[in-house]
């Protein structure tokens, strides 16, 4: 661990453990009742049908009265599970001059205020990954122990690999989560979105059939966000083969419609499963983006 | 070079540093990372362009700026090309400069004409002259000439170099540097020296104090060339003198007629170096024919030559009866035999009576009379129309001028009628013969038998040059119209004097000739020889180079008279009074075929303790580092205002 926190700079977000407890703590976790639609026994209302929802749930008789396609939901008081989805590619070390640390550093300290928050309410929390070196998988779990094998493995973690031309490893990630991920458990997954491999978008927004809940938090360096080049400037991907050579101040424009474009691309997709997106910058507040993604998982249920 | 020297100059190797700067900026604007660079559409000539063009700018500037300061460093040990005068504990110099300005150093090498060349050296050791250096300067062209005297005034010596032009003269080293240290002798200075600007194609040059300083080698360097020095008419030829200086300049060339038909023949020249004569067919009618030589060399001035009218030569008319006039060993009349001992390149033309015709003197300068027994009222008139058109006329009066025939006078020389006077035991007034040079000596007794009573009649309002130690005129002088009359009281005959025996008898024939020459003027002569002309007369002369200047000079026999000067080699057109005349100047073969001569004695030429100049130019070079820095601020300033002016980003990543 040592060395590898050497290798990768945590900068100011070290150590996470210590970070993660401190941004769960403001974010209120108190006796949090773990309220979600779906199978139960107290009836929570009616949704549209979206394909792979489970057929006993269709409302035969509102079908009958109006022919429309409605699912009838319930609350329930249950155990749910909250299953983290972190891209650690080698985009996600990128850090700019400005930012407190790489983007991984900082979806990892969301991913572990997360799972505190979660576990502190009596949820298990699994933990897989996109991409990424040196990771571990963690099954679903709870207690106290949970929250520390999650910390260890998200500062375990290298980012790196090129997952663009990698779909297949994109589908092996999305798989593993869709079995861990029963009926009623939430996904949220963090990543850069960019360097994805074609199709990705599709795949990671199957996650939020069969009630699922699904929150896609896209994490940018301010570098990427608002990108203030000036001037002649030549840029290297750091996945795949991308080089450009561009003035800075003539390709903001551009850059900035087509970054939104894509964001646009991604919540109209998700929205459309009943997911969300949250944008956040490495310089946002910790605690202010996991309550967005809070309120984007409770949205999801409500 | 010295070690400051070198260490002095390997500051300029620090310019390896912005060059890395330079590289290691572009590096950083190449390789910047970043994730999304897929999403960023590129602009990439642009930003390449504008970011070379700027850096590329910047780079030189700043490369410029570390060369200047490493040259700043090395001066004044930096030597460079200028001349300049080495000093002697830093005294002050005198020095002359021997400028050629002859035909030969208007060849063309890879700088530029060898008297360009010259001149420049002249400048830069001009410039190098410091207040009490004394400057003189001597051309080289034939005949050397005092162009300025021994000054300290630099501004005289800048104006003075300032007219200096090229010229088509013969070459006249020696004397010139003769000339040269005479200049310098008067002169108190201790360091003197003798600056010697020319291709050296001359004799040996003449050794002494003060030294000779040849500071411009490569003005020895051979340059082929060949050059047509010479073209006369003989009827339906034009017979020319080529002089080529080496084989190869003569290779594959031929003569041939300018302007002339299309199938006219060209005349190829010899392989050889030297003069060659060569002759041409040319249509009579063609006026002002040209010759020209093909190809091409050194000297392209000099491969067109106008053609001279026939009869150029100097002629001499000598009316003289072999009978009386010869000597007792026989052969011709002993003034003809003078006139050709005097090798003056002349054509006589003896004749026993005078022409009645004065279309009969056409092509003569001077008649010459030998004991005419009286001049016939025709002949007279002839004779008068001659001389005022320039001619020149003398007449050695002998006994027969007590014989003349019913009707016949000696006019114009003397009026009224003259006797012959036996005397004897006189000789000639030395102090009147001073103008006749050194050989006029010893004249204390001629042997004379008798003379002609000259002081009993009319002389016409002549001059008496000469006088008999008596007092009465010897040889008068008289001024008709152009030309000029002489009258001797004695006759070429050894049998009234030993007067034609004595060496002032051919000095008095070729002062004679020469005036002929001056005022008639040979219709073709030697480049840079002068023309004399009337003081009197209007004289307008165009040459190849425009207007040719005309000024006052006196002349060996005291009278006032004009001259010019033909520079150039071609053809002149001059207008005196309302006359007009063609005069041809031509060019010396043995300038064209005399060699350059690398000095002999390199060591001496050495001890001229001249040197390549060492100039301190710091002030300069720090002018150009400051202004160079300044631009380079300049720049970074517009380039920041003109990001500000395009930039939409408040700060840079």
């Amino acid at each position: 661990m040592t060395t590898l926190r050497q290798a990768f700079d945590w900068g100011k977000l070290a150590p996470l453990r210590l970070h993660a407890k401190s941004v769960a703590d403001g974010v209120y976790a108190g006796s949090h009742r773990s309220r979600r639609r779906g199978a139960g026994i107290e009836f929570g209302g009616q949704r549209s049908y979206v394909p792979g929802d489970d057929l006993r749930f269709i409302d035969r008789h509102a079908l009958l009265r109006h022919g429309e396609l409605l699912v009838r939901e319930f609350e329930t008081e249950t155990d749910r599970t909250l299953c983290l989805l972190v891209d650690a590619t080698a985009s996600m070390s990128f850090r700019g001059e400005n930012a407190p640390a790489a983007k991984y550093a900082y979806a990892a300290l969301l991913a572990a205020a997360l799972a505190k928050v979660a576990i502190t309410a009596g949820d298990r929390v699994s933990l897989d990954w996109l991409g990424g070196g040196r990771t571990a998988d963690l099954s679903t779990s709870g207690g106290r122990e949970a929250f520390e094998r999650i910390v260890g493995a998200l500062e375990t973690a290298e980012p790196s690999a090129d997952l663009q031309s990698d779909r297949a490893a994109l589908e092996r990630a999305v798989a593993r989560v869709e079995r861990r991920a029963g009926r009623g458990a939430s996904v949220v997954v963090f990543s850069d979105l960019l360097d994805l491999p074609s199709g990705a978008l599709d795949s990671i927004s199957s996650l939020a059939v069969r009630g699922k809940s699904l929150v896609v938090v896209r994490v940018l360096d301010p570098v990427e966000a608002e990108f203030p080049f000036v001037g002649p400037v030549h840029l290297r991907a750091l996945e795949g083969e991308a080089r450009v050579e561009t003035d800075g101040n003539a390709a903001r424009a551009a850059y900035l419609a087509a970054l939104e474009e894509r964001a646009q691309l991604w919540s109209a997709q998700l929205l459309a499963r009943q997911g969300s997106l949250v944008r956040a910058t490495s310089t946002d507040d910790a605690v202010g983006a996991v309550r967005q993604v809070l309120d984007a998982l409770a949205g999801g249920r409500s | 070079m010295s070690f400051l020297v070198a260490a002095a100059l390997g500051v300029g190797l620090f310019i390896a540093v912005p060059i890395a700067a330079h590289l290691l900026r572009r590096g950083r604007v190449r390789e910047r990372p970043f994730p999304p660079a897929a999403l960023v559409p590129p602009t990439r000539s642009v930003a390449r362009e504008r970011s070379r063009l700027e850096d590329r700018l910047l780079l030189t500037i700043r490369a410029l700026a570390i060369l200047c300061l490493a040259v700043i460093g090395a001066t004044p040990f930096v030597r460079c090309s200028r001349l300049s005068l080495g000093r002697n504990a830093g005294a002050s110099v005198a020095f002359a400069l021997v400028i050629d300005d002859s035909h030969s150093m208007r060849a063309s090498g890879a700088n530029g004409t060898r008297f360009a060349r010259s001149l420049r050296a002249a400048r830069e050791l001009l410039a190098s002259a410091r207040e009490g250096d004394a400057i003189a300067i001597v051309l080289a062209g034939k005949p050397a000439r005092l162009a300025l005297a021994a000054t300290t005034d630099l501004q005289a010596a800048r104006s003075a170099l300032a007219a200096v032009h090229e010229s088509d003269r013969a070459t006249d080293l020696g004397p010139a540097v003769a000339l040269g240290r005479t200049s310098l002798a008067g002169l108190a200075h201790h360091d003197k020296r003798v600056v010697l600007l020319s291709d050296l194609a001359d004799g040996a040059l003449p050794e002494g104090d003060p030294p000779l300083w040849a500071p411009v080698p490569e003005l020895t360097e051979p340059l082929g060339n060949c050059a047509i020095c010479s073209a006369e008419r003989h009827g339906r030829r034009i017979d020319a003198r080529i002089a080529c200086t080496s084989a190869e300049a003569a290779h594959r060339r031929s003569l041939q007629l300018v302007g002339g038909d299309k199938g006219a023949p060209s005349v190829p020249l010899a392989s050889r170096a030297g003069v060659q004569d060569l002759g041409i067919d040319a249509d009579p009618k063609l006026t002002h024919p040209e010759l020209e030589l093909t190809g091409a060399d050194s000297l392209a001035a000099d491969d067109r030559a106008p053609v001279s009218a026939e009869s150029a030569a100097l002629g001499l008319l000598v009316v003289a009866d072999t009978a009386t006039s010869s000597a007792e060993t026989g052969g011709p009349p002993i003034l003809e035999q003078g006139l050709a001992a005097l090798d003056s390149n002349a054509v006589l033309h003896p004749v026993a009576l005078l022409p009645d015709d004065p279309h009969e003197y056409q092509g003569n300068a001077l008649a010459v009379l030998d004991d005419p027994n009286g001049i016939t009222p025709e002949a007279r008139s002839a004779l008068i129309t001659f001389v005022e058109q320039g001619g020149v006329a003398a007449a050695f009066l002998g006994p027969r001028i007590e014989r003349a025939p019913l009707g016949a006078t000696l006019e114009p020389f003397v009026r009224g009628a003259l006797h012959w006077e036996a005397k004897t035991g006189l000789g000639l007034d030395e102090a009147s013969l001073g103008w006749l040079g050194p050989e006029a000596l010893n004249l204390g007794d001629l042997g004379l038998h008798g003379r002609a009573g000259l002081a009993t009649s009319d002389l016409l309002g002549a001059r008496v040059r000469v006088k008999f130690s008596d007092g009465e005129p010897f040889l008068t002088e008289r001024s008709l119209g152009r030309g000029l009359l002489f009258t001797v009281a004695l006759p070429a005959s050894v049998e009234q004097s030993n007067f034609p025996l004595r060496p002032t008898f051919l000095t008095l024939l070729d002062a004679l000739v020469n005036e002929a020459r001056n005022r008639r003027g040979a219709a073709q002569s030697i480049a840079g020889t002068e023309w004399l002309f009337p003081s009197s007369s209007n004289v307008a002369i165009d040459g190849p180079s425009g207007a040719v200047g005309v000024r006052e000079r006196g002349s060996a026999f005291g009278a006032a008279q004009k001259s010019a000067v033909p520079e150039l080699a071609g053809r002149y057109s001059l207008r005196i009074d309302d006359a007009h005349e063609e005069r041809v100047a031509i060019l010396d073969a043995a300038e064209i075929t005399t060699p350059p001569q690398k000095p002999q004695d390199p060591a001496a030429f050495a001890r001229g303790a001249g040197k390549t100049g060492s100039v301190d130019a710091s002030p300069e070079l720090g002018f150009l580092a400051l202004a160079l820095l300044g631009l380079e601020l300049g720049l970074r300033v517009l380039r920041r205002t003109l990001t500000a002016r395009t930039s939409h980003a408040p700060s840079r990543a």
